[in-house]
């Protein structure tokens, strides 16, 4: 599916753009050349007004993609009908072209995790949360775009690569892929796993749009904090994914530490420099 | 392929429901994972808890003081899962509970002159009126109408 020339019609391919916090609102507000922004979905709540800032995102026509992190579509249960909706009527709230999650499991047994946990890797998993994928497909005003997400630990009964999966899942439901090249930095770090073989296992014409954001090398493991600036061998991860296809859009997510306007201006357009290098090459 | 079998996903409610019991209620480490990775995941799940707990009852945190926070709650979350209902309020609501134990006998007790005084200073935040707490959080960053629960 070309999700990418739907969704971003109005920017073109290689749009850049950053997720919208509140801790940053006006910033974001502020910055030049902000082709998309991401909010939270979980973030939007009901009953409330949206944020103003966001409103003046949507009457510039800058277009907002909630992203969520609470559904589990990498669960054993099947997704919560609940949680569906909720996510469905803030697509429709933002005119969202489309709404991302994770390939995460985020509670199992009655209990919640508080965070995304990486899924087996095996074809009865891939069995189970392809069927999930179809049923927040069939619950969803827009499309689905599912992202890599960042992990510390990997399962022994892994039969597929991470590429593979995804590759896979997008075969069997036509969902959309949000790659995560800052998570393809983690899998290289935490479990040896080359972005470059990655990439080349994933259909990257299913891209809908790529996520990039700093992180932390601690006790030998990346942790994918999202609060310090994008690093070189990210950047370059970003370069390698560009030259294979670029992608409709690249966003950046800072969520601690948040450094001065300049900064953030700085490295969109560090990253506006990788995506327009790889246009001029290709 | 065909869809998944009822089969399929009770193997992947096990596994799922084992891992996330080594990594939240202190349940040991299945088969095949390495344990170093999980006490790396078992950290950084009670961190990210941690700041919500922070955000939710600030007053908690500055009752404890830095020797007792983090160190008492990283070690408490490793066996009480976060409340599946409530976020963050409701966990700072359970770790409250447990400090307050800790004083009258109750788990973990330990009897200090420093518990004691936390105690009651865990009794007035736990007092505040909503719009209190919600005060405390906007100046910790968080707005009205946001949730402090979000995590990216």
């Amino acid at each position: 599916m070309l999700l990418g020339v739907v969704v971003f019609e109005l920017t073109g391919r290689g749009a850049v753009g950053i997720g919208w916090r509140p801790e940053i609102d006006l910033v974001v507000e502020r910055l030049d050349g902000v082709g998309f922004v991401e909010v939270i979905a979980e973030n939007v709540c009901d009953g409330h007004a949206l944020p103003a800032s966001l409103r003046l995102m949507r009457e510039r026509g800058v277009p907002v993609v909630p992203h969520g992190v609470s559904l589990g579509i990498g669960g054993a249960e099947r997704p919560d009908a609940a949680r569906l909706a909720r996510l469905a009527s803030v697509a429709e709230r933002l005119d969202a072209p489309l709404v991302s999650e994770h390939l995460a499991f985020v509670r199992a047994g009655g209990m919640e995790a508080g965070h995304l946990l990486p899924v087996p890797r095996t074809r009865a998993a891939l069995r189970v949360i392809a069927e999930n994928v179809r049923i927040a497909q069939d619950a969803l005003p827009v499309p689905l775009a599912l992202e890599n997400p960042a992990t510390l630990l990997s399962w022994p009964e892994n039969e597929l690569t991470e590429g593979e999966f995804l590759a896979e899942l997008v075969a069997l439901t036509g969902v959309s892929l949000l790659i995560d090249v800052a998570n393809l930095h983690t899998e290289r770090v935490n479990h040896s796993a080359d972005p470059a073989r990655a990439l080349a296992e994933l259909p990257l014409e299913s891209v809908a749009y790529v996520h990039i954001a700093g992180g932390e090398l601690r006790g030998g493991l990346w942790h994918d904090t999202h609060a310090a600036a994008v690093p070189p061998a990210v950047l370059e991860i970003l370069a390698m994914l560009c030259e294979r296809r670029v992608p409709p859009g690249v966003l950046l997510e800072r969520d601690g530490a948040f450094p001065p306007p300049d900064e953030l201006a700085g490295e969109m357009a560090a990253i506006r420099r990788v995506v327009a290098g790889a246009g001029v090459r290709g | 392929m065909s869809g998944a079998s009822e089969s399929d996903r009770e193997e992947l409610a096990r596994r799922q429901s084992e891992l996330l019991g080594a990594l939240i209620a202190g349940d040991p480490v299945p088969a095949g994972f390495d344990p170093g990775r999980v006490e790396v995941q078992v950290l950084s799940l009670a961190a990210k808890r941690r700041d919500g707990v922070e955000r939710a009852m600030p007053g908690l945190v500055a009752a404890l003081g830095p020797q007792r926070w983090p160190s008492e709650f990283t070690a408490w979350a490793r066996s009480h899962p976060k409340p599946a209902e409530g976020g963050s309020r409701a966990d700072a609501e359970a770790f409250a509970t447990y400090v307050e134990g800790m004083r009258v006998g109750g788990e973990g007790a330990v009897q200090t002159e420093g518990a004691v005084q936390t105690e009651g200073a865990v009794q007035t935040e736990r007092r505040r009126t909503w719009w209190e707490r919600r005060r405390a959080r906007r100046r910790g960053g968080d707005g009205g109408g946001w949730n402090p629960d979000a995590h990216y």
